[in-house]
């Protein structure tokens, strides 16, 4: 095991971080940074935090390590950040989950998406993409819609869970053009995967970065992305716009704190995410895995968090999805 | 009659846990068979449980006897005393001001304390009742405090414990824990109290 | 044939390059020293080191992971068979019999068959790999929602034959296994169940704290309650190696558990926890010494450890052939694979055939170094059973305590296995026994998600499960055994009845 960093301070630190404590907002960073990430290790938002951490603790010097709270739709870890003191050393790993579809989910959540953080950089954004089997006939929109409407009880169409931006996708899609369809939800993007490639069930939303190998591979066919544009990885998937489907939707990962953050630790942070995200590198690895660095001011994203909670509010009163 | 007694109670525990089940299940809609809902397959398994639950209990009227171990009356007791101290140990923390699962650790505790009034009952509970303290104490005593104040409950289960080797086994899974837990595997937890660090 | 070897020998020539060869050292030691350790498990592990592998190679890092991965299992079992204590779902059954034998002074043996038994196993199984490994993708891409819940539904009535006492109570505890596994979120609609608003609980009960609780933590007291067994514990040790007896029971058993292992591998989901269970049952039924099964049978332990190990290695495939991981540790390697820049799945054995082969070839080294590690060992591990139980206890409570609290950094899960453990006191006088309810418990879930699904994409047509064949012949097989148990216990009452 490498061991470059003194650890024992590490843990000192971290647990300085989880009590509440005055704010030290002169000599940031104090110490160790933690990440929370709102679900288990092995995600896509793991991934991205871990990827971040690496870039961030180089920059600022100090380590950044990621603790995975997972539980109830992300909302475990995010609460958990919500009630930590304001000081820079508690962060989050927030995402369409936790951040855009639990509040609507969840009636009895604590925190207010937008209110209870401080909302620093978009780290990562990628569009949902809709694969389908090889053999399922399906080539485009259209054929999707004629099937659904010729088999009793629409055509089935699985996630990688219910109340997942895909499987909200799904139900957007319905509602727009009137068809039925059956939600077939699984645990995860991976065994969705393979009942789509067994032929278990026709097509899938999925994200793009989970999908983007197997529609490399051709061993299912990509019909729809659902980014404004074509993806520059994906040059040969049409945008659902294309098709006639008003229909824009992208799943994002970034990085928020506490609420009441000192504006210089925001500043701080969001210019050196934007720089570890900014790498001709980290922009290549996330094109081949068909993300896209973000690009927005701390303004802009709390905007942006505010208007994706109203956004899918009503798509998920739709789905008949609730938690109580 | 050959009173089974082991299977009256066990069938009993489970017909139990079933009608709690039963009972919790109705919030939740069963769905049609097509599309089952959240409360289709607890319907199903508890159901089950009911049944097998009641053959237990039918069968354990007749294929005994299997009593249980003899209890003291102080034995006897014990269990309700404990029962009841977990609640005032829950209420009693909840109401002086404790959050999150501090009441529940020290109901916990309590209960386990009072179980061993029972000199039989000793192991069960003061072993348990070191997990409690363990619990209580790590995220604000830090991980060496709460060692040393498990060990020392839990050691009081065994009567043929000696103060000095007590000690030496403080000493030994200090240092072993430091080593394997902060060290090598680096968990997130306080190492030092809380307040000593700050 | 000539290709297959041609590539086993590319791939051993990267395994055995100085590096790879270090770093799949340093997983296995890792590996094995967390599976002994109680609750911390590969998943934390890996997680743990995914960030140092950012800067490794492909191969070299995807090589120390799968090192920890199968070292994890290795130690697993160590714990299993000296303290009672299960950290994985593969490890519960090896306490069965491995422990038993550990309590007769037999635990040397009992270590020495899981470390043998896992090698044969993980030989076959890595050259069953190399050989099939694409083939072997389609059958498990056959199975469908309705045919894994019948592999599901003959798991539980193999795990109700695998109890010791009466076949009700047994069956009762599984379905009340089942039942706790329901505890959480509906996957299908995402609302919590019997959570009581608590949410921890809304992922469901966790594994380790009812595994720790009513395994570990109710065997300490028990062992305190009865001072003369625990001499007996620390006394006797026995020879630590294998007699010409054991070892010619046990060659039986590691064959038959390689095979069912390595077949209920390759599924995704469910199949490798499945095989050291189904392996058990087939041991208690056919096996030679299946009369001194519940007292310490070798063969309980050489079948589930074989085939557990067999499983582990075959669900790579899915994985290096498809991109489709079969459990966590599994998902983890996915993520540490395509942060490399690296998506596996069919055209990995063409794109990276560096890795491919590489991998496989070091997944046989890795089960050699741990021979290597673990045979000499034994030794040690057995002088841990002569420390006075009166410190071995609390060590055992302090470390369950801790691997508990660090799964989630949540002091919760102590107060969860607090209780499992007052609760598993209560089942073992009660002569409840906790190996079928944690069964039920683990594929409880699993269960109610398939027979869903299956029931959807029929659109409520029950016939789904005997009109496909897969569902319909394990169906068939597991109203056989069903009969075959009940059987004994009708003829003996009929005789009862005529002696009478």
């Amino acid at each position: 095991m490498s061991r470059g960093l003194p650890r024992r301070l590490l843990m000192l630190g971290a647990a300085a971080a989880a009590v509440p404590g005055q704010v030290r907002a002169q000599a940031w960073p104090n110490g160790p940074v933690r990440i929370v990430v709102p679900f288990a290790p092995g995600g896509s938002t793991d991934l991205s935090a871990r990827f971040l951490a690496e870039g961030l603790s180089q920059r600022l010097g100090v380590s950044v390590v990621v603790e995975n709270r997972p539980g109830a739709g992300a909302t475990t870890g995010s609460q958990l950040v919500a009630d930590s003191a304001p000081d820079g050393q508690t962060l989050v790993m927030s995402n369409i989950a936790s951040h855009a579809i639990s509040p609507s989910l969840y009636r009895n959540l604590r925190y207010d998406p937008v209110r209870s953080f401080t909302h620093i950089a978009m780290v990562i954004t990628n569009p949902s993409v809709w694969v389908v089997n090889r053999d399922s006939g399906i080539r485009n929109l259209r054929d999707l819609v004629a099937q659904a409407r010729e088999r009793r009880g629409g055509l089935d169409m699985a996630s990688s869970g219910s109340g997942s931006s895909n499987h909200l996708l799904i139900v957007r899609f319905s509602q727009m053009n009137g068809i039925e369809f059956t939600h077939v939800p699984f645990r995860g993007a991976g065994p969705a995967m393979t009942a789509v490639i067994a032929g278990q069930v026709p097509m899938m939303s999925d994200s793009l970065p989970s999908a983007a190998g197997h529609i490399r591979q051709g061993s299912v066919r990509a019909i729809a992305m659902s980014s404004a544009e074509r993806h520059p990885s994906f040059p040969e998937v049409p945008t659902f716009r294309e098709q006639g489907f008003d229909l824009v939707s992208t799943s994002w990962f970034a990085l928020s704190g506490p609420a009441g953050l000192p504006p210089a630790i925001t500043e701080r942070l969001h210019r050196e995410t934007m720089a570890v995200v900014g790498t001709p590198e980290a922009r290549a690895r996330f094109a081949e895995l068909g993300g896209s660095p973000g690009d927005m001011t701390p303004q802009e994203f709390t905007a942006f968090v505010a208007e994706e909670v109203a956004r899918w509010a009503p798509v998920v009163r739709a789905s008949g999805a609730t938690v109580d | 009659m050959k009173l089974n007694t082991k299977d009256l109670i066990g069938g009993g525990l489970l017909v139990l846990v079933a009608v709690v089940g039963l009972w919790l299940n109705q919030d939740h809609t069963l769905g049609t068979a097509r599309r089952m809902g959240p409360g289709y397959m607890p319907m199903l398994s508890f159901w089950i449980l009911l049944g097998l639950g009641a053959i237990v209990v039918l069968s354990g009227l007749f294929n005994g006897p299997d009593p249980l171990d003899k209890w003291t009356p102080l034995e006897i007791y014990a269990v309700p005393l404990g029962v009841v101290a977990f609640f005032i140990g829950y209420y009693l923390a909840g109401m002086v001001g404790f959050t999150g699962w501090y009441p529940l650790g020290f109901g916990a505790l309590a209960g386990c304390l009072a179980f061993s009034v029972a000199p039989g009952w000793r192991p069960l509970g003061l072993v348990h009742a070191g997990m409690a303290v363990f619990g209580l104490m790590l995220e604000q005593f830090g991980l060496m405090v709460s060692i040393v104040g498990c060990v020392i409950v839990a050691s009081l289960a065994d009567p043929t414990h000696r103060v000095k080797g007590v000690l030496g086994m403080i000493v030994f899974l200090c240092v072993l824990c430091w080593f394997v837990f902060i060290r090598e595997l680096d968990i997130r937890v306080p190492l030092w109290p809380v307040f000593l660090t700050q | 044939m000539e290709l297959l070897l041609t590539n086993l020998a590319h791939g051993f020539s990267v395994a055995l390059s100085f590096e790879n060869l270090l770093f799949a050292l340093l997983g296995c030691v890792i590996g094995t020293a967390i599976g002994v350790l109680p609750g911390i498990g590969p998943v934390a592990t890996i997680s743990l080191l995914l960030p140092i592998t950012f800067g490794q190679p492909a191969t070299t890092a995807i090589i120390m992971l799968a090192g920890i991965y199968y070292g994890a299992q290795y130690g697993g079992s160590t714990t299993a068979i000296l303290l009672n204590l299960p950290g994985e779902v593969s490890s519960v059954v090896t306490t069965l019999e491995g422990y038993k034998m550990a309590r007769n002074g037999r635990a040397g043996a009992a270590l020495a068959t899981a470390a043998l038994g896992s090698f044969f196993a993980g030989t076959v199984s890595t050259i069953l790999v190399a050989a099939s490994g694409p083939l072997l993708t389609q059958v498990a891409l056959s199975f469908g929602p309705a045919d894994y819940f019948s592999l599901m539904l003959l798991g539980l009535i193999i795990s109700a034959v695998l109890a010791q006492g009466s076949v009700v109570k047994a069956v009762g505890m599984v379905v009340l296994g089942v039942s706790l596994g329901l505890v959480g979120t509906d996957v299908q609609t995402g609302q919590q169940r019997f959570t009581f608003g608590i949410p921890e609980l809304s992922d469901g009960i966790g594994f380790v704290s009812i595994a720790m609780g009513m395994f570990g933590i109710a065997e300490i007291i028990l062992n305190l309650e009865r001072p003369e067994s625990r001499s007996i514990l620390s006394s006797k040790v026995g020879s630590l190696f294998l007699t010409r007896e054991e070892l010619k029971r046990a060659t039986p058993s590691v064959l038959r558990g390689t095979a069912l292992g390595s077949v209920l591998g390759i599924l995704p989901g469910g199949g490798a926890s499945l095989a050291a269970f189904g392996a058990y049952m087939m041991e208690r039924r056919i096996s030679k010494g299946r009369h001194e099964f519940g007292s310490g049978a070798i063969e309980g332990v050489a079948g589930p450890e074989a085939a557990n190990n067999a499983a582990a290695q075959t669900s790579f495939i899915p994985l290096l052939t498809l991109g489709i991981p079969a459990n966590a540790v599994m998902a983890l390697m996915v993520g540490a694979l395509i942060i490399q820049g690296i998506q596996p799945g069919p055209r990995m054995v063409e794109a990276q055939p560096d890795l491919f082969w590489g991998l496989i070839a070091s997944m046989w080294v890795g089960n050699l170094m741990l021979l290597v590690i673990n045979l000499p060992m034994i030794g040690v591990w057995v002088k841990l059973l002569q420390v006075p139980y009166r410190y071995l206890y609390p060590s055992i409570l302090i470390f369950c305590s801790i691997g508990v609290y660090s799964l989630n950094n949540n002091v919760f899960d102590v107060y969860q296995t607090l209780f499992f453990g007052l609760f598993g006191y209560l089942c073992s006088k009660l002569r409840l026994e906790a190996a079928p309810m944690l069964i039920g418990f683990v594929l409880g879930p699993m269960m109610e998600e398939h027979l869903r699904r299956a029931m959807l994409l029929s659109r409520g047509d029950v016939m789904v499960f005997v009109e496909r064949p897969i569902s319909a012949t394990l169906l068939a097989i597991g109203a056989i055994a069903l009969i075959t148990m009940l059987l004994p216990n009708i003829r003996k009452k009929k005789e009862e009845a005529l002696a009478e």
